[in-house]
């Protein structure tokens, strides 16, 4: 049987093809165009509002702090999803499949409902606030409404569950019994962890980080509420430059700016990837 | 000796435990919290834990725009299955199938989307949006279709990714004896390979459905003042105005999508969901 079966291809391909390049091509062309206000754009091409990002340093912070804040929710998520997903992948019983299962379905629920259930524990009469009271460490409440410690807690909720799933993948390949040889030859579990395991499966989990750190950088929803409009990450920005001040030119470069960014650490993170996988589609 | 090692896994497996009993409160506190709180309804602006009664006023409180708002959700993550399934399938048969040069490079176009971040994609649609408009009069932004090309967009990915690991599993040789016995090319196709490869399916339209559903980014763009997607009215009332029926609605929301995706799981099985995670 010679099936063409690239000949299936074709239509979804153009189709795919033809939605990517039209929305990328047409924004990109938006952010070389000046605002002249209410959300109308010189007819003129310019680099005028890619001049603004670099001259104004409103933008060069907000970038930086899209930065600190994806890194430390990146940690945040990694010090809970990395013991999970070893755990997981280790673990022989039919809890394993149990637990899986439940990472799986808290990663579908939006986001925003995880957003609202942080507000109420953190809320000043929550059960966060009334241990510490309790515990008499603090004497008024701790907000995280509008803090950065509040935006990084909301972007590890963000990524937590898709992270633990994909450090699973990854060590999931490494075989137990490597690890077993280990200690047969005297190391202890931590060693075989450290000496073993972790080393076989860095590049994996040094491209999964990445991601996560990736899909931080783009994280808006959880920021947007816990932020409350005191936390500028960019994806803030954007939204704030195009809705409420109608700049599309000037929403459009930063977006561009965010966009640009965030591909330069995927290609970081697929050469990772490449120089210790070979072949393969996938 | 061999009393030892069984404390030593004992002292392991109690390690093991704790760590994932507190990385588990973490992981669904904020939703199971959302649950407990819907339940202690009060003419308060804020939610004490532990809750003080039980009444299931929210629940009859439920303002109409959540369900209006709701029957949106569900059909534009209806129609973004649907779409992203029909172009999603074929383009991953495609690719797995076919013998061309630059499959890698048609495949990371495929899976491009899930590499913009949405808040980008939202700016991009609004202008591309805008551009048509002016074009051809067809404006798309605050339209359902608007939203449903949007979510598409970013749907399709997913779709692809899982066809692309269960055809990769797929063994060619069943179809093969197929084709011996006398299967024609479309009985083979009906009868063999999209049975086999309907784990892919499902747990790709899953996704679809699944993202589209929880999509706020492109569709705050997107979403006109009539036509406003659930997410999108929630994150809308907890900016703007908090109100103890939004838990129950998000409540009621968690419990059907829990089942749904515990049903399809129950199907498909969990390495399908696992190994597309991995692909993102």
């Amino acid at each position: 049987m010679k099936a063409r079966w690239e000949l299936i291809l074709i239509p979804p391909a153009v189709l795919s093809a033809a939605v990517l390049i039209l929305s990328q091509a047409m924004f990109l062309k938006g952010s070389l165009h000046k605002d002249l206000g209410l959300g109308r754009l010189s007819p003129m091409m310019s680099l005028h509002n890619f001049l603004e990002l670099v001259a104004d340093s409103y933008y060069v912070e907000s970038l930086w702090l899209s930065f600190v804040c994806s890194a430390a929710a990146t940690v945040a998520t990694a010090l809970i999803a990395l013991p999970v997903a070893y755990i997981l992948a280790r673990m022989q019983s039919r809890w394993a499949a149990v637990l899986l299962s439940a990472v799986i379905i808290a990663s579908f629920i939006t986001i925003v409902i995880k957003v609202l259930g942080l507000l109420l524990i953190f809320s000043a009469e929550g059960p966060f606030n009334s241990t510490l009271k309790w515990l008499g460490l603090v004497g008024s409440p701790v907000a995280i409404i509008g803090t950065i410690p509040g935006v990084v807690l909301g972007l590890m909720y963000y990524t937590l569950g898709f992270a633990v799933l994909l450090f699973y993948s990854v060590i999931v390949t490494i075989s137990r019994s490597m690890e077993e040889a280990a200690e047969i030859h005297g190391a202890t579990r931590w060693g075989a962890i450290r000496q073993v395991v972790l080393p076989l499966c860095l590049p994996g989990l040094a491209a999964g980080a990445l991601t996560v750190f990736n899909v931080s950088m783009g994280g808006f929803s959880s920021t947007a509420l816990i932020g409350g409009g005191k936390v500028l990450t960019l994806p803030i920005i954007i939204q704030r430059t195009v809705i409420m001040e109608t700049n599309y030119g000037l929403g459009a470069a930063v977006a561009v700016l965010l966009l640009c960014t965030v591909l330069a650490i995927n290609v970081w993170s697929s050469i990772i990837l490449m120089r210790t996988r070979t072949g393969g589609l996938v | 000796m061999s009393e030892r090692i069984p404390a030593y896994r004992l002292r392991r497996q109690i390690l093991a435990g704790l760590i994932l009993a507190v990385a588990y409160i973490i992981v669904l506190g904020p939703i199971v919290f959302v649950c407990i709180a819907s339940f202690d309804y009060g003419a308060r602006a804020y939610v004490i834990f532990p809750p003080e009664r039980f009444t299931l006023e929210s629940y009859w409180q439920i303002p109409q725009r959540y369900w209006d708002a709701l029957w949106v959700s569900v059909r534009l993550a209806a129609v973004t299955m649907v779409a992203a399934c029909a172009i999603g399938i074929p383009a991953a048969i495609g690719v797995v199938r076919g013998r061309f040069a630059g499959k890698r490079l048609i495949l990371t176009m495929f899976r491009f989307p899930l590499q913009i971040p949405s808040v980008v994609s939202g700016v991009a649609f609004l202008q591309a949006y805008y551009a048509v408009g002016d074009w051809t009069g067809w404006h798309g932004v605050g339209s359902f279709a608007g939203l449903a090309i949007a979510h598409t967009f970013a749907a399709t990915p997913y779709v692809v990714g899982t066809m692309v690991t269960a055809l990769q599993r797929f063994d060619d040789s069943v179809e093969e004896a197929a084709v011996i016995l006398g299967a024609s090319t479309m009985g083979t196709l009906w009868q063999v390979t999209l049975p086999m490869l309907r784990p892919g399916i499902f747990a790709g339209a899953l996704y679809a459905f699944m993202v589209s559903f929880a999509e706020v980014p492109m569709s705050v763009f997107l979403t006109g003042s009539t036509l406003l997607t659930f997410p999108v009215e929630v994150f809308n009332s907890m900016q703007f105005d908090f109100e103890p029926t939004i838990l129950a609605i998000s409540t009621l929301v968690t419990v059907v999508s829990l089942f749904v995706v515990w049903l399809v799981q129950r199907i498909v099985g969990l390495d399908m969901f696992v190994k597309v995670g991995a692909a993102d």
